[in-house]
């Protein structure tokens, strides 16, 4: 996984990756879509390869490269999982807030399974007082 | 060049059983998003205000806020702070749309421009989407979207 989120973070070599994801290509056919030398060119293409991010094989007296996309399947399941868990805690948070506030209403009954009132009356002068400390502060 | 050329896209969609306006300041207000998301935050909700989430363990989030149109949408640039990062700042960004749903509200995230190989990706969201517009035209109702991340 790092050795994938490190070689991507470089701006070539996520260009190298859109280059050959659809399509195979030399290692010269690359370089001539940068102004970088073939040495630095090849520097890329060896990181990609040994962040399994690249297939290479051997046609004649060139290598050929195509991306190997599983081998950010690990990037992308990461933001999902990030985002995924974070909605669902959003979601607690917010319904939760609801219930609080219709029960105070009284247009719903707001079930909860630990002591509600306490646990109501404790998050909101907490979330009070912090907002006043430090919301905007880092 | 569209923006699914440049980059993965991730999509992500929740119902909450409360109305928009309950749900909106949840990525706004840092006394609401701390309740799940980030230990830290400075939220200055306007175009071009600062969007920074310190998630804890070194791992913190900075972005500018692009569109805040309470309370159906609001969007921000996003990226890990820090050199080498995958997704530096600015280079991302999320779009969150609050659509009211009965009494509740369907949250429906898009996160874009994430560096990717990207084609089979591609692929993978225009064959989930194609295949809604398959049913959609057969006049039948596909039902709600749940988005490419869900499956």
């Amino acid at each position: 996984m790092d050795a994938a989120l490190r070689a991507i973070a470089e701006p070539h070599r996520r260009q190298i990756l859109r280059l050959v994801a659809d399509e195979e290509l030399s290692a010269g056919d690359i370089a001539a879509h940068f102004a970088l030398s073939r040495p630095a060119v090849s520097q890329h293409l060896r990181v990609l390869v040994e962040a399994g991010l690249l297939d290479q094989r051997r046609e004649a007296t060139r290598i050929i490269y195509r991306a190997r996309p599983e081998g950010l399947d690990e990037v992308r399941s990461y933001l999902d999982t990030f985002w995924s868990t974070g909605l669902r805690r959003l979601r607690l948070a917010a319904e939760s807030e609801q219930r609080a506030g219709d029960g105070a209403g009284g247009s719903r009954p707001a079930p909860r399974a630990t002591t509600p009132s306490t646990a109501r009356v404790g998050r909101e002068t907490g979330a009070t007082r912090k907002g006043d400390d430090r919301g905007r502060r880092r | 060049m569209t923006v699914a050329d440049d980059g993965d896209v991730i999509e992500q969609e929740i119902r909450v059983a409360a109305p928009p306006e309950a749900v909106f300041p949840y990525f706004t207000d840092p006394d609401k998003m701390r309740h799940w998301s980030g230990v830290d935050h400075e939220l200055e909700a306007r175009p071009g205000g600062v969007y920074h989430v310190d998630m804890g363990g070194g791992h913190v989030i900075r972005g500018a806020f692009v569109e805040v149109a309470p309370p159906h949408r609001v969007s921000f640039t996003w990226g890990w702070e820090g050199e080498d990062q995958v997704v530096p700042p600015g280079s991302s960004t999320v779009e969150v749309t609050l659509v009211p749903d009965g009494e509740g509200t369907i949250v429906r995230l898009v996160h874009r421009g994430l560096p990717a190989a990207a084609a089979p990706m591609h692929r993978a969201g225009w064959t989930h989407y194609l295949a809604r517009l398959a049913v959609a035209g057969t006049g039948e109702d596909p039902g709600p979207d749940p988005g490419i991340g869900a499956g």
